[in-house]
């Protein structure tokens, strides 16, 4: 039987590739950031587990990193969003193809 | 093998895991809210309209936070309480509502056959992490829950919040200078991106 933290690092891993799946399979780019979300909290997830899991509390302080940069990606991004459903009128990943050529 | 180090480690620290050898009543709730988190972020990729997937993604943040504070990591939770379903969720809540998408922009697309394969390599890749070759080979730093820089807890006996303090001021102290930096440049970019210019607004 797995220990706690063991099994924290598992969920992470399936979480992430809930995240990957999200990101790859959704053409609606608030879906890709939602997913992206979802894949660093997995990430988050490994970090304090394995904080956990060495005893140490390093995890922990790069958990509050990732959130940082998270919340900083998140508002970077949704401006874009705006920005771009504002010029373009549309947010679907495949109808923005104007740098495909 | 992992038992025996698991619980060596939790009499060298002094910390009282108490779920190592038989999952307690923490462990099994550990076990419930993390295929609960799963099974809820599966729900979110797979939902038509973004604000149920918005909904759904808070309560996967507060899954998470509960997984976290049962591992003793009490800041971690309640950070993600703040920052992530709170600040966060509410950004997003507000750009989804702010666009008011209409359903027909709201399409599942299609996966092509690379993305197919990438997907399945990654699939393997993950049930390799699980096996003993996998174990072998990527964590065998961990084997013996020992990283090369890490350092022990500067209290040990306190509560974990004095912990992460003590580190976050001491060791990652310009880190965290950097990061005060990288938001507030992320703040200044946000509005000016998502500022309606006077060109603009007048073409569009």
């Amino acid at each position: 039987m797995l220990s706690q933290p063991e099994l924290g690092v598992y969920f992470g891993l399936l979480l992430f590739l809930i995240g990957i799946l999200g990101v790859m399979c959704r053409k609606n780019i608030i879906f890709m950031m939602l997913a992206l979300e979802l894949l660093l909290n997995g990430a988050n997830l490994v970090f304090v587990s394995a904080s956990r899991l060495t005893g140490t509390i390093d995890g922990q302080v790069v958990m509050f990193f990732v959130m940082a940069v998270a919340a900083c990606e998140a508002a970077i991004g949704l401006a874009l969003l705006i920005a771009l459903y504002r010029r373009r009128g549309t947010i679907e990943a495949d109808d923005l193809k104007l740098l495909r050529g | 093998m992992i038992h025996g180090a698991a619980e060596n480690f939790a009499e060298n620290v002094g910390s009282a895991v108490g779920s190592t050898a038989a999952l307690g009543i923490g462990g099994i709730s550990f076990v419930i809210l993390g295929v609960l988190a799963v099974i809820v972020a599966a729900f979110l990729v797979t939902r038509r309209f973004p604000v149920n997937a918005a909904v759904l993604l808070i309560l996967d943040f507060i899954l998470l936070a509960a997984m976290y504070g049962l591992m003793d990591a009490h800041f971690a939770a309640v950070a993600q309480i703040v920052v992530y379903a709170g600040a966060i969720m509410i950004v997003f809540v507000f750009v989804i509502m702010l666009l008011n998408l209409p359903p027909e922009e709201l399409r599942y697309g299609h996966v092509t056959i690379g993305e197919s394969a990438l997907v399945i390599v990654s699939l393997l890749v993950a049930g390799m992490l699980g096996t003993d070759i996998g174990r072998g080979a990527i964590s065998a730093a961990l084997q013996n829950y020992s990283v090369p820089a890490g350092k022990q807890p500067y209290f040990v006996e306190e509560e974990n919040v004095r912990n992460v303090s003590a580190l976050l001021f001491t060791d990652y102290v310009w880190a965290f200078e950097l990061v005060g930096v990288l938001l507030m440049i992320g703040l200044i970019g946000a509005v000016v991106i998502a500022k309606k210019r006077a060109e603009h607004a007048e073409s569009a």
